[in-house]
């Protein structure tokens, strides 16, 4: 039915009417290959963010927030999910037990306890650091956003109906200190000194004068009757001696205590006195990293991984010493697999680098989980679990299940947590969501809308020679599909172009492409607005926003979809219009432009 | 001069049998009546010149008998079969294997070769492309083009067009060509040429040609003359 020849010469020979409808089709193509690739670059960007919690087969992942009581006055970023009576205590009243418990709960005490030791401050006492100028070298662990929970939760998560397999972690913030021990003290010696004091004494009262007389005389001395200290006449009295027994020692007895003793040399003692001075000079450099304790017996679920080794091994069977540390904060401190790695003066074999993941679970050092309870001094507490269900469809159930069983603590599934990135990332991807997809078919329809003008017009031009071939014996269906076969060939070749011009508005994209930042609200609940328990350094740098490259993605089928419907315009543009003029009759064809 | 509403011949069936025929179109919202009543009968083997000025009929008795149109009113026989109740489906048959139609603008294809255009005709009947590039070629050898094969219509001169379009319409092996002022866009050596080559093919093939002109000249070739005015047959002679 169709002139292979005929089609191939149309398309030759008329080259610039195939191109420009061509490249009609071609633009909308390629256009549409470019939102759609951006687009699943975004989808692909989300799922590597939350890809840590697919990758590891982890579905839900449990987490001990601070809660916000009812009486709460303070406003609060928390998104967590605990009620009333969690942790904090119902209306304020004390700290809760095990993730609620009773507020009475002595069962709880030592995790009140625990609690308040989490959110204590970080205070380094340069006193007992050495002697000045000595070089120290401290690392601090601290809990950041995560509060702990005694590790019983975990084995109370395994035995719930459907948990496949909870493995327990403990994230923690590190604060690196280096500096030299600074001069904070000096002393000072005082005192020695001798102290003269003249002292000049009042005169005797009178009872004090016959209290002297008396004794005078009752020792044997004259007094010689009453001195005048209160008389107005008589003569003058005074002391008499006569006899007795020495007046000096009789008077020396007999005068009132104050007189016996009142003239003394006073000598200071003397004492040295250190001083701390305010205050002292530091050159005290921090940094600050994340370190996380993992099951070591478990390579296949947990934080990290043995498929994310990159290098090296995995723990061995003793882990103590051990330590695995994420390919990128090796690549900045220059660390290799096989050596060792010192943290708090103790050494530790890194025995494999891990390329981790991106969401906020990720840290830079990874430790045995009791090596890190027991350097954190947190002996037997953890703060996250996570939990791999045993069909997709129980998440939902179990993470309930979950919540009542621990209540108070915050449960995560993958799908919440795909619903908390934030940041230009889930900007953008709703931006895709909700524009990308109707842009895409405004921009396709417009591509055919323009390549079905440019055919008409064309076939418009073509009337006399459609009326020819209808006067020397072609039927309107050869005529039809000659035409069409022509505007496949268009379409062939639009569809070509598009892929290619698609691929390239891709490969633009990814060479010039945006950086996307993103954070994940699940990593930062419970922010130090909550409570006020959580230490602010820790709290700003667990809400850190990271960023990730955005690199397009096409699947083979949409190019083929993009092609195909490119193609199938194309013929649908060709169908309209030489339907249009196959119906004309072969005179009124003629006569069109004849 | 005959009486129109008499037929020439009567004792051959004529290959065509006009009765009444009428031709009405719309031009804008007038009526414009192009043929008012024609009566002709036309014999195989002749060659019939249709001679009229511009807007006298010709070119629409032309296209009624070429079976590219049907009458608004009367009946068009062609062996019998009235033209004008039939589908387009056999039509389109008449047109492809009964009658070889010429323009007076030659109508060729422009993206086609002289080869490819006169072959084109040949697609509807399903022979091979072998077939129908070997018949092109006995075909524009015939017309005098036989070196000219492969060459654009652009690249060909009116009246090798014409020749083109000649062959073309040859294509199928017609019993009727059908060729409105096919020397109206011709010097005169072409139109010569033309004219040699249409008589050429009603003497020697015994094809039926039917021209439509104005050009007194071509009437002389004739073995019937039919002259219409205003749509209406006012002579019909044989020459």
């Amino acid at each position: 039915m169709v002139s292979i020849g005929y089609v191939w010469h149309e398309l030759r020979r008329r080259w610039s009417r195939t191109l420009v409808t061509a490249l009609g089709l071609a633009a909308g193509v390629g256009l549409v290959m470019g939102i759609v690739g951006v687009s699943n670059g975004l989808s692909n960007a989300q799922g590597q963010v939350l890809s840590p919690l697919s990758s590891v087969g982890t579905d839900i992942v449990v987490e001990r927030t601070v809660g916000v009581a009812n009486t709460s006055s303070t406003s609060s970023t928390t998104t967590t999910t605990t009620p009333a009576g969690g942790f904090g205590g119902r209306g304020g009243s004390g700290g809760g037990g095990f993730f609620a418990g009773g507020v009475n709960s002595s069962a709880n005490a030592s995790d009140r306890t625990a609690l308040a030791n989490n959110n204590s401050s970080i205070l380094t006492d340069l006193s007992k650091l050495g002697p000045p100028g000595t070089q120290y070298s401290n690392d601090f662990f601290v809990n950041g956003t995560l509060i702990t929970f005694p590790q019983q939760a975990v084995t109370d998560v395994a035995k719930i109906k459907g948990v496949e397999a909870a493995v327990p972690a403990l994230s923690l913030q590190a604060l690196h200190e280096t500096g030299t021990v600074p001069t904070i003290t000096d002393t000072v010696t005082t005192g020695g000194q001798t102290v003269t004091q003249t002292v000049r004494p009042p005169p005797l009262t009178a009872a004090q004068e016959a209290a002297v007389r008396n004794c005078l005389e009752a020792s044997g001395v004259s007094s010689g009757g009453p001195s005048g200290t209160n008389s107005t006449g008589g003569g003058g009295g005074g002391f008499g001696g006569g006899g007795g027994a020495g007046f000096g020692a009789a008077f020396t007895k007999c005068l009132p205590a104050s007189y016996q003793q009142y003239e003394a040399q006073v000598v200071v003692p003397q004492q040295t006195i250190t001083r701390v001075l305010n205050p002292p000079t530091t050159n005290t450099q921090t940094s600050s990293y994340t370190v996380a304790g993992v099951d070591p017996s478990n390579s296949t679920s947990g934080l990290i991984t043995k498929a994310q080794l990159v290098s090296g091994t995995w723990f061995t069977s003793s882990p103590t010493n051990e330590i695995l540390v994420s390919a990128a904060y090796a690549s900045s401190n220059n660390i290799k697999a096989g050596q060792t790695w010192t943290i708090n003066k103790t050494p530790y074999k890194v025995v494999g680098l891990v390329n981790p993941t991106l969401t906020g679970d990720t840290s830079d050092i990874y430790f045995d989980i009791n090596t890190l309870q027991s350097a954190s001094s947190q002996p037997g507490r953890v703060n996250e679990v996570l939990v791999k269900v045993n069909k997709s469809s129980n998440v939902d159930a179990v993470a309930a299940a979950i919540k009542k069983e621990l209540p108070g603590a915050t449960v995560l599934t993958s799908k919440q947590l795909a619903g908390q990135v934030n940041g230009s990332l889930a900007n953008a991807k709703k931006l895709a969501s909700d524009l990308g997809v109707a842009l895409g078919i405004i921009i396709l329809i417009a591509a055919l809308l323009i390549a079905a003008l440019l055919t008409l017009s064309n076939i418009a031009k073509r009337v006399r020679e459609i009326g020819t071939l209808r006067a020397i014996g072609w039927s309107r269906g050869r005529v039809v599909s000659q035409i069409l076969a022509e505007m496949l060939g268009i379409g062939l070749v639009g569809a070509a172009v598009g892929v290619v011009v698609g691929l390239g508005v891709c490969g633009l994209v990814d060479a010039f492409g945006p950086t996307l930042s993103y954070s994940i609200a699940g990593a930062v609940v419970g922010s130090s607005s909550a409570s006020g328990l959580v230490h602010q350094a820790t709290a700003t740098a667990a809400s850190a926003t990271k960023s990730i490259q955005l690199h397009t993605s096409l699947s083979v089928l949409t190019v083929l979809v993009a092609a195909v419907i490119a193609i199938l315009g194309a013929l649908l543009a060709g169908l309209a219009g030489a339907w249009r003029a196959a119906r004309l009759s072969p005179t009124s064809a003629l006569r069109d432009l004849g | 001069m005959a009486d129109p509403m008499t037929p020439v011949s009567v004792e051959t069936p004529p290959l065509y049998r006009l009765r009444g025929v009428e031709r009405r179109y719309l031009k804008g919202e007038a009526e414009v009546a192009a043929l008012r009543g024609v009566d002709v009968d036309i014999t195989a083997g002749g060659f019939v010149c249709i001679e009229g000025p511009s807007g006298s009929g010709k070119s629409t008795l032309l296209q009624l008998l070429g079976a590219l149109d049907t009458a608004t009113a009367g009946t068009v026989e062609m062996d019998g079969q009235q033209l004008g109740s039939v589908g387009d489906g056999v039509l389109t048959g008449i047109r492809s294997r009964r009658i070889g139609f010429v323009f007076q603008q030659f109508n060729l294809i422009p993206t086609l070769s002289a080869s490819e255009n006169v072959a084109l005709a040949m697609a509807p009947q399903h022979s091979s492309k072998a077939e129908r590039e070997e018949r092109a070629e006995e075909l524009l050898t015939r017309v005098g083009l036989g070196h000219r094969l492969e060459h654009l219509p652009s690249s060909l001169s009116g009246g090798e067009q014409q020749r083109v379009a000649i062959a073309r319409a040859l294509a199928n092996r017609p019993e009727v060509i059908v060729a409105d002022e096919p020397t109206g866009n011709l010097d005169s050596e072409s139109a010569g040429e033309v004219m040699a080559l249409l008589i050429e093919l009603q003497e020697r093939d015994g094809v039926t040609v039917i021209v439509a002109t104005h050009d007194p000249e071509v009437g002389q070739h004739a073995t019937r003359l039919v002259k219409l005015r205003d749509g209406l047959v006012v002579e019909d002679v044989d020459a």
